[in-house]
This record gives structure tokens, C-alpha cells and sequence, in this order.
């Protein structure tokens, strides 16, 4: 739209009224579109948010009749929550687990994405081998890990052999190491989504500033220092933003393999949440709590928006064009 | 007319009154019916129908056949089920009591989770309809409790899952490891009374360097509290006083810490992590010397096509202990699986006659003895006598089965029972693997437990107790 602006003859009022009008049918499509998902939020999350907020609001026992009959609790239900030391160390361990498994997550799939992006022989075989882990249902990620992980398993066997060692990792059983084996799963299990974004990344950067760099001498590792990794800090930032949500919400792995054990070692927030209003049935405290866990998870999205923002900031600055204009 | 005589009139009278004894309303009913024609006979009353039941395939596969024989009978039969694990049915059924869903006709669940589920206003009492039918549960000992809650009946059970001791005989009766025990210990080598000789033998027996373990009890989060119950009964203990407080740090709970705790010391590594699917190959596999285990694993340990240890095991009465002054037993009973009726279905008479049904002798046996799926477990005093049932346990296996359920216990029979044995699941697996102190245990458990009594109400609690007290055993020694 800028480049037509520019091009435009100034003072031409016909050229002005098409903008108008085009900008004008842009905004109607948008918000078509958009009022559609907006009905379908309100629609069908509406109720379920207003319940949640209603069961947060008011002190709902399953073994005391109807939930309308409730007796209003004021903030009490949240005031117990966020004082709920065990909640805090939920979150401490979840914060760990995601970290540690988008950091594994994007290493490997960048890494994986690097070597891949430049076409090759068979390289579509390799793209559908690398993306399987994905198609798994995490389930069945947990119960294969299970098979593989005993202590007379499969991988102490493989480790013994490649280290030459006798490895006797408790994988299963011991509290210190049993986050890190759903951790590992989790790598394994989304290792692909990385994979995915960082490949597309890859293979949209625009290809002069490398060849112009190339020209002048640069080795491949300056190139990827110096040109790839700061054009695709916006796709990183998106793919580690999107992964670390993920993992946030994990949940049928640690659940199937540990149920919160051995001891709490593995009782993160959605375990701890299901927990609480599944097995003790505090049905009023577990919507509070999925309350409080939103409003941490908006926070994350929010600081993660601030850094996207800025991203493109400093792109459009590099370009002296804004991103819907050079994809225009 | 003849005339009258004294005699006569008492004669008369004592027939009518012997009469209106006999079971009333199922007409057409001849007398001395069998318990399986009572029941079809008063089923026919409900018409017929298919019904939706909540039960895990595994359990359910042995009860087909006797389903399908009621339905030739009376018309009601199972139409479909929602296949979902027993541990899971209990979140489920309450999803089902909270939306009060007329979905499903029965649920197939632990018994354990009566209190709950009544007190959330999903259970049909079955008394009216065991009326009808001239029923009644035939359990041994107090067993028939275990489905009774306030004075009413609300379930029928299909499994009397309770926990037999298990040893190695082999090992027991090898002369060279009892001269090896006896100049060691300086005592005969016997099977174990108190938890204090259990624990003796198993710490004997462990072997790891030739991947034997002394004990093959489970000490995940999910099972391992089952044992300390066990632990903590024997020693005299009772979670609650009278005025609901709970009553856990106590010496008998310390006691049941501590031995809950000593097993580590003869318990494979990787214990903390194993539930049932791993514990059972190492049973069968003759990994293990000894355990309190889930009577259905005598049944498949005997199944020589699916064990190698087949004749190798003792089973008998799960120790008990001294600490109280006097020698208790109590053996754990949980999850029990019983049917239960859902009281917003439509169907719920026909459930309830279903339920019956697979609780009659004849089809209980029938259930009990499968020997391929092994999820049912002997309850019924006729299990006792029954050639079939010792064919799949053997006469051995029966005979510890009819002593423990003479003694078996309940975990928390009061609504909140999935509360109270979770936080003290979680407190007990964390002591275990080292992330608390054996003495937080308790402590930290009663501070969860007063929050929890109090959000589920002191009154109404205190008036469960008297159902809670009533399921335990009468005995403390069974014959």
C-alpha cells in the first residue's frame, strides 16, 4: 500500500477515494472473519469461562448439592490458591520442565533444519522420518518410553555399549531424574515442531544479503552468525514461544508414567490441576487455579508479543519497509 | 363340619406365620426357588432393555456369558459399555454425579468410593430391589459391609480383591537355607506371623547379585499407601477419633511409617516407579521371595502356561502385629469391584437386577474361576467349597483367601476418600524416595486431612464413622 502511495500522483482525489475504499473492504473482511471467531469464543468458551469464573467465586463442594446453591466466597478461593505453597512448586517445576524441553526442542530441530533446508537427494524421506515423533500420540510416546526406559531397558543397554560403561540409570523410579525422563520424552515427542518452523524460517530468508556476503568472502559460519540468525530471530522467538506454551500444558506423559510420583517429583501445574479437581473433587479451588495459571500464561504471551514486536521493529528498520508491505 | 381343635388352630397359625416369612412379590415364583430364578423372576417385573454400563474390558469380559444368559432369561441385557480402567471410573462416575447424567445405568468401580459417590447423590440403594428378589450378599466375614453405607446397600461386588501373603516355598523348604537362616537367626525358619518375621525373611532372601528381591510390595505412589494401612490397622490404629480428628501421628502410625519404610531395604530400585503391570512378571518370574499381593495373582501365579514359579508359593494370612499388646491381623481389601447403580437413570431396576445376577453364587463362581481373565476375585462364602474356584486358586490359595477376607480391611470408607489417601499417598511416596522426612509424613498428611474435613463437613463426616468402623473385621486372629 505504501509503494502505491508513492506512486500515486499527490492531489489525485480518485486515487485517494480507491484507497479509502480499499482499506475500507480490507477492514470489513477482517473483522468478517474475525466476528466469526469472536462468536465462536464468546459462544462456546463464554459459558465454560463464566462457570469456571462462577466456580472461582463461590465455595462449591460435589458432596453439598447443586453447584447453583453455593454459597458466595468472595476472593478466599484465590486467596488460598496463590498462598497454596504446593501450587508454587508446581509452577517452579513446570517453568523448569518447559524451559528445559524447548531449549531441547529448538537446539536439535534448528539443528536438524540446518542441515535439511538446502535440497538434496532423498531429502523428502528424511522429512517425513523426522517428523513421525510428532505424528505419535503422547500416550504411546509414554508407554514405548516406558519400554526403552527400565533400568534393564533398552537405552542403559545402548549407553552401556556406546560408553562401555555398565549404565544403571533409574529412569523411572528415581524423584531426581524422573521430570528429566518426561523432559527427554518431550524433546523426542516435539522435536519436529521446532524442526518445522525453523525449516520454513530457513527457507524464506531472503537469499541476496548471503550471496552478496558469500561474494565478499564470508565463511558459512559468519554468514549464519552475522545474517541468518538475526533475519530469523522473529521465526525463533515464535517457535520458542509456541513450544514453551506447549509444554506448559503438558500432560499424558507425565501422567501416564508417573501420576505426580515418585513422590511429587513430577507434579506440575495441569498434574497438580487435575489433581485437585479430579481426585480431591475441589472443584471450586481448581477453577480458581486455571484462572491463576491463565493469567501467567497471558503474562508470558504478552512479554512474548513484546519481543516479537520489537523484532519487527528492528526488521522493518533494516528493510526501510514494514513486513506486509516486502511480502506484498 | 368337623370341629376345630386347639392343636389345629396353633398348627394353622404357625404355618401362615412360617409362610409370610418366605420371600413375597415375585409371583408365579414357586417355592424353593433358586437364587438365580428369584432373581429372573423379579427382573421380569422390570421388562426387559439393554443397558450402558461403566466398566473396564478387562472385568467385564469374564461377566459376558452371564450376561447374555439374563438376557435370554429376562430380556435385560448390557448394550454397550464405556471401556475406561477401574482407577479411572471413579473420576468419571463423579463427572457423572456433578451433571446428575441418567448416561449410564451401572458403574463398575471400587466400593471404597460409595461414601462419595452416595454422598453426591449418584447411587440408587439397592435394598428395595434385593427385597424383591430375595437376595442378599453371601460374603465372608464382614465382607457384605464393604458395599453398605448409612444403614443402606449400594452396590453388589463381582471382585473380592484382598491381599494374601506370598512366599517362596521352594526357598522355604530347602534344607540348606534353613540351616543357613537357623545359624544365622538362631531360629527355626517359619512363614511370617508379625510384619517385624516378614520383614526378617525378606531381608534373609535378598538377593539382588542373582535378581531376587525380599519384597516384590508395590511402593508407587499410586498403590503404595495400600500397604500401610495394613501396617497401621494391625498396630491398633484407627485414622480419626470420635470428634473426626484425625489420628495418624500417633505411635501406631509411626509404627506403620517405619515398617512401610523398612521395605526399601529389600525392594528393587526402581520400586518407587513400578505399579502392578511391572510388579506381576517379577512375581511370576520367581523375582521375588516374598509380598502381600492381590489374591487374583494366585490364579495366574498357578497358571503354569503364564508363571514359572507355578507350585513354587505358600500363600496364607497377611502378617499382623504386637505393637497394640495383642496380635492383630488386617488385610487390605481395595479396589473392590462392585457394581453400583446409577440412581438418575431410567433403567436403574433392571441395573440393579443385573447387578444381582452376576452377585449370584452360580454366576459369581463362574466369574471368579475364569482363569484367562483374572481380575475377579473369590468373596462369596460358596467360593469357599467351590471345586471350580479351587481349580483356578488352588485349595492352598482358597484356604488364605477365606482367612484374609476374615480380617480385610477398608482404606478411608467416608466420602472423601480419594482426598484423605491421596495426600497421604503423596506424603508416604515422598518420604520414600527422599524428598521428606519420615516424621513430616504424618504431620503434614493430618494438616491436609483437617482442611479436608473441614471443606467436606465435621458433622456430616461424623456420621459416617459408624459405617466406617462397621466394615472391619470382628476378628483380630481368624481361625
Amino acid at each position: 500500500m505504501a509503494t502505491n502511495a508513492a506512486a500515486a500522483v499527490p492531489g489525485d482525489g480518485r486515487v485517494g477515494r480507491r484507497e479509502m475504499t480499499q482499506a475500507r473492504a480490507v477492514r470489513r473482511f477482517k473483522w468478517s472473519v474475525l466476528g466469526v471467531f469472536l462468536a465462536l469464543m464468546v459462544g462456546v468458551l463464554g459459558p465454560v469461562l463464566f462457570l469456571q469464573l462462577y466456580f472461582s467465586f463461590h465455595d462449591f463442594s460435589i458432596y453439598l448439592g447443586s453447584w447453583w446453591d453455593a454459597e458466595f466466597a468472595g476472593l478466599e478461593i484465590f486467596e488460598e490458591v496463590v498462598t497454596d505453597p504446593r501450587l508454587g512448586i508446581a509452577i517452579i517445576r513446570s517453568l523448569l520442565f518447559a524451559a528445559g524441553s524447548t531449549i531441547g526442542c529448538f537446539v536439535i530441530g534448528f539443528g536438524l533444519a540446518l542441515l535439511m533446508y538446502r535440497p538434496f537427494r532423498g531429502q523428502a524421506l528424511f522429512y517425513i522420518v523426522f517428523i513421525l515423533p510428532m505424528l505419535t500420540v503422547p500416550i504411546v510416546i509414554a508407554y514405548t518410553g516406558e519400554m526403552l526406559l527400565y533400568q534393564k531397558g533398552p537405552l542403559n543397554d545402548v549407553l552401556s555399549w556406546l560408553s562401555g560403561h555398565d549404565v544403571n540409570v533409574i529412569w523411572l523410579a528415581n524423584a531426581k531424574m524422573a521430570l528429566t525422563t518426561v523432559m527427554l520424552l518431550e524433546i523426542w515427542n516435539w522435536v519436529p515442531f521446532s524442526f518445522i518452523i525453523m525449516i520454513a524460517g530457513l527457507a524464506s530468508l531472503p537469499r541476496e544479503p548471503q550471496e552478496a556476503a558469500q561474494v565478499l568472502g564470508a565463511s558459512k559460519w559468519r554468514i549464519f552468525l552475522e545474517i541468518q540468525l538475526p533475519l530469523l530471530r522473529p521465526v525463533i522467538i515464535l517457535a520458542i514461544v509456541l513450544r514453551f506454551l506447549e509444554a506448559m500444558a503438558e500432560f499424558p506423559k507425565a501422567w501416564s508414567l508417573f501420576q505426580g510420583g515418585p513422590g511429587s517429583a513430577t507434579e506440575t501445574i495441569p498434574i497438580y490441576l487435575y489433581i485437585t479437581t479430579w481426585q480431591y473433587f475441589e472443584v471450586s479451588k481448581g477453577a480458581a487455579m486455571s484462572y491463576v495459571v491463565m493469567m501467567i500464561m497471558i503474562a508470558i504471551v504478552l512479554v512474548a508479543i513484546y519481543f516479537l514486536r520489537r523484532e519487527k521493529r528492528a526488521l522493518d528498520e533494516m528493510y526501510g519497509v514494514p513486513a506486509e508491505d516486502r511480502a506484498g | 363340619m368337623s370341629k376345630l381343635s386347639r392343636r389345629d388352630v396353633v398348627k394353622g397359625g404357625l404355618t401362615v406365620a412360617s409362610l409370610s416369612a418366605l420371600p413375597v412379590g415375585i409371583p408365579g415364583l414357586a417355592w424353593g426357588a433358586t437364587e438365580n430364578e428369584r432373581i429372573v423372576a423379579a427382573a421380569k417385573g422390570a421388562g426387559g432393555g439393554d443397558l450402558k454400563g461403566m466398566i473396564w474390558s478387562n472385568y467385564y469380559v469374564a461377566m459376558t456369558p452371564a450376561m447374555e444368559r439374563f438376557k435370554q432369561a429376562t430380556g435385560i441385557g448390557v448394550g454397550s459399555i464405556q471401556d475406561i480402567s477401574i482407577f479411572v471410573i471413579p473420576q468419571r462416575a463423579m463427572a457423572e454425579a456433578l451433571s446428575r447424567s441418567p448416561e449410564f445405568d451401572f458403574f463398575h468401580v471400587d466400593s471404597n468410593m460409595i461414601p462419595s459417590l452416595a454422598s453426591a447423590g449418584l447411587l440408587e440403594p439397592l435394598d428395595g430391589y434385593m427385597k424383591k428378589a430375595d437376595f442378599s450378599i453371601d460374603a465372608v466375614g464382614t465382607y457384605g459391609n464393604f458395599m453398605r453405607y448409612k444403614g443402606n446397600t449400594y452396590g453388589v461386588p463381582t471382585d473380592g480383591n484382598v491381599h494374601v501373603q506370598f512366599t517362596r516355598k521352594d526357598l522355604m523348604e530347602n534344607p540348606d537355607e534353613q540351616k543357613a537362616f537357623e545359624d544365622k537367626h538362631g531360629k527355626k525358619l517359619a512363614y511370617p506371623v508379625t510384619w517385624e518375621d516378614d520383614q526378617q525373611l525378606m531381608e534373609f532372601f535378598h538377593r539382588p547379585d542373582q535378581d531376587l528381591y525380599g519384597s516384590a510390595n508395590l511402593r508407587n505412589r499410586a498403590n503404595g499407601v495400600t500397604w500401610w494401612y495394613m501396617y497401621f490397622y494391625s498396630a491398633g490404629g484407627f485414622p480419626f477419633d470420635d470428634d473426626m480428628n484425625p489420628t495418624l501421628d500417633t505411635p501406631a502410625g509411626r509404627y506403620a511409617v517405619e515398617t512401610y519404610l523398612n521395605i526399601q531395604k529389600v525392594s528393587h530400585p526402581e520400586a518407587p516407579g513400578w505399579g502392578t503391570p511391572q510388579m506381576i512378571p517379577r512375581i511370576t518370574g520367581g523375582k521375588a521371595f516374598a509380598c502381600q499381593y492381590w489374591d487374583g495373582i494366585i490364579a495366574l501365579n498357578e497358571n503354569p502356561k503364564k508363571s514359572k514359579t507355578a507350585g513354587k508359593w505358600h500363600y496364607g494370612l497377611s502378617p499382623g502385629s504386637k505393637f497394640s499388646g495383642k496380635l492383630i491381623h488386617r488385610a487390605i481389601s481395595s479396589p473392590l469391584g462392585a457394581i453400583l447403580v446409577n440412581r438418575y437413570s431410567k433403567n436403574k431396576e433392571k441395573a440393579a437386577y443385573m447387578a444381582m445376577w452376576w452377585g449370584s453364587l452360580k454366576n459369581s463362581e463362574e466369574i471368579v474361576a475364569d482363569r484367562v481373565n483374572t481380575f475377579h476375585d473369590p468373596w462369596h462364602v460358596g467360593h469357599m467349597t467351590s471345586d471350580l474356584v479351587k481349580t483356578a486358586y488352588t485349595p492352598g490359595g482358597i484356604a488364605a483367601i477365606e482367612t484374609c477376607l476374615k480380617v480385610a480391611s477398608p482404606p478411608i470408607y467416608l466420602t472423601g476418600y480419594l482426598e484423605f489417601q491421596d495426600q497421604l499417598a503423596k506424603n508416604l511416596s515422598e518420604a520414600y524416595v527422599g524428598q521428606k522426612q519420615a516424621d513430616r509424613v504424618l504431620k503434614d498428611t493430618e494438616e491436609a486431612w483437617v482442611k479436608i474435613v473441614k471443606r467436606i463437613g465435621k458433622r456430616r463426616l461424623k456420621k459416617e464413622l459408624a459405617s466406617y468402623k462397621a466394615v472391619f473385621p470382628k476378628v483380630d486372629v481368624p481361625s
